[in-house]
């Protein structure tokens, strides 16, 4: 004998100081920040409120990216294609979409043609609404443009 | 080319030597994709009475009862509360220990720092899960709503891309090939045919056939994987005074340690590559037990391998060998049945991964080594065994146990 059921869960989630302050600069700025450790100068991007390297409380912000490096990648059928991309002025990467190379006016993710190190740059969305898909994705910039 | 590198090793940690503690019994159900011939409780109850039988002992001995489960994974609050009953825990201290996939070793090291205490004398610990009530993938994908949740494709996408960086690493330089790893897929459910309480078993399985099945996330094939099943696995752990009354056989503790990391699979540069929780979580259960060569000093390990890239990446991290060198041990058989160390004669969690009950199951299997009543799947022999636990990126838990008292 099998009970069937299905639970929703609504939940609210406070972003926190630090994590406020990243989302509404992407909303409004198209600006991704990042954490600065004044103990170990360590860069996290997306900022963490405490330091991943040494624990410390972070209190200061830096803008990083919209230019990257990928580091690693999967692709997973039917889900797209994901990364770690190390953003400019940070020091350690931030998973995200990976979209594909950009053919005229197109995202096209079939021409995807990726090795490590490859430059990658931040798509924003057109309607931001401050949750970190703000970033649409990254687009993998081709050797000739 | 890689990002600032997090620091290669943990802070360092008190971890001195406990009280020695045994494990006086142990059991487990037959896990199977499904188990809806019997509720949570009773799944519990099947444990509980074979490590009970096992023990020699009656549910009136036990003092104190520990569990271990993935709370979500089965659609319900408070899974300890609910199932408490199957093992005996009515009108005695019981409660849920949570690391993650390491819930389960963790859970049995709280054991022996109970018995080994003083606390309580006599302690059963417990594990289970039931995926086939829940919905795993949506327990999974409620990992950080702010930066994980939308970005990233569950526990998945985001194990495959740490693998992904340590198969760049390797390919580069240290020679891991996805062959390397269909063979530990091979050596896993080929063991588990030995194992009648396996899920997945598979004694003809071969390497080409793991390289067709399906592309999950590259590299990750389906084969490459551990399954969801049902089960349930308990100890019964036991003071130093009670186990050597008792005059009979046991599984003494030699060392134990658990470490936590940060969760941000970003944040920890190289995660599968550094291992940094689990290193430092081996350097301290193998001072403790006195493991200065882990290949020659340890007979059989029993290691929580969620992905087959994950057991070459813990040879390197647990000592079976120098970085760089997992694929050889592969390669060469030392991992094998019939190797200098065989790792995983149950199976391990690539043939069954009832999450909650994977890491006592790891202990389960180790201690039975020990006692010499693995049946088919028995090491000659074995005197001093591994067991390990891993949970969600961020936690590693080292076990040495042995036939001798310390």
């Amino acid at each position: 004998m099998i009970l069937e059921s299905t639970i929703r869960l609504p939940f609210s989630y406070a972003a926190g100081t630090v994590g406020s302050r990243f989302l509404i600069a992407l909303r409004e700025d198209q600006k991704i920040l990042g954490a600065r450790c004044t103990s170990c100068s360590t860069v996290t991007a997306p900022p963490r409120p405490f330091c991943s390297s040494c624990s410390r409380t972070v209190t200061e912000l830096v803008e990083v990216g919209p230019d990257g490096t990928l580091e690693a990648w999967t692709n997973q059928p039917g889900n797209g294609v994901f990364g770690l991309i190390l953003l400019d002025g940070a020091d350690t990467p931030i998973v995200h979409r990976i979209l594909g190379t950009i053919n005229p006016g197109t995202v096209n993710a079939e021409a995807i043609n990726m090795t490590p190190g490859a430059r990658v740059t931040a798509m924003f969305a057109k309607d931001r609404t401050g949750r970190i898909t703000d970033i649409e994705g990254f687009i993998v910039e081709q050797d000739d443009p | 080319m890689t990002s600032k590198m997090t620091p290669e090793t943990t802070p360092e940690t008190t971890s001195r030597a406990m009280t020695p503690v045994a494990i006086i019994g142990s059991g487990q159900t037959n896990h199977a994709k499904e188990r809806s011939d019997v509720s949570q409780p009773e799944l519990v109850r099947e444990a509980v009475d074979a490590a009970l039988q096992d023990a020699e002992i009656l549910p009136e001995d036990i003092d104190a009862v520990i569990f271990s489960n993935m709370e979500l994974f089965e659609g319900r609050a408070f899974p300890e509360l609910w199932v408490a009953e199957g093992a005996y825990g009515n009108g005695k201290p019981v409660f849920k220990v949570a690391t993650g996939g390491t819930s389960g070793t963790s859970a049995c090291i709280a054991g022996f720092h109970q018995a080994g205490s003083g606390i309580f004398d006599t302690v059963l610990v417990v594990g289970f899960e039931k995926h086939s009530e829940g919905h795993t993938q949506t327990g999974m994908a409620l990992v950080d709503p702010f930066w994980d949740r939308s970005v990233a494709s569950g526990a998945l996408g985001n194990f495959a891309l740490s693998i992904s960086q340590y198969v760049s690493e390797y390919m580069a330089g240290r020679g891991v090939t996805e062959e390397h790893a269909a063979q530990v897929a091979v050596k896993a459910r080929r063991n588990a045919a030995n194992n009648p309480h396996a899920h997945l078993q598979m004694p003809d399985l071969t390497v080409d056939e793991v390289l067709a099945s399906r592309m999950l996330a590259e590299p990750l094939h389906l084969l490459d994987m551990c399954p969801q099943s049902d089960g349930a696995a308990a100890i019964v752990v036991a003071s130093r005074d009670t186990a050597r009354k008792r005059g009979k056989a046991a599984a003494w503790v030699h060392g134990a340690a658990t470490r936590h990391d940060q969760p941000y699979l970003g944040d920890l540069d190289r995660r599968l590559v550094t291992t940094r929780a689990q290193r430092s979580a081996a350097a301290s259960a193998y001072a403790q037990a006195g493991i200065t060569k882990p290949l020659r000093d340890l007979d059989v390990a029993e290691i929580y391998e969620p992905a087959t890239y994950a057991e070459l990446a813990w040879y390197e991290a647990l000592g079976f060998c120098e970085d760089g060198q997992a694929g050889r041990l592969i390669d060469d058989g030392i991992t094998q049945m019939d190797g200098e160390l065989p790792v995983n004669p149950s199976g391990g969690v690539l043939s069954t991964n009832p999450v909650g009950a994977s890491g006592v199951i790891r202990v389960v299997e180790a201690s039975t080594q020990l006692l010499g009543r693995a049946e088919r799947r028995q090491v000659d022999g074995a005197r001093t065994a591994l067991a390990t636990g891993y949970g969600v990126y961020a936690w590693s838990d080292v076990i040495v146990l042995r036939s001798e008292m310390p």
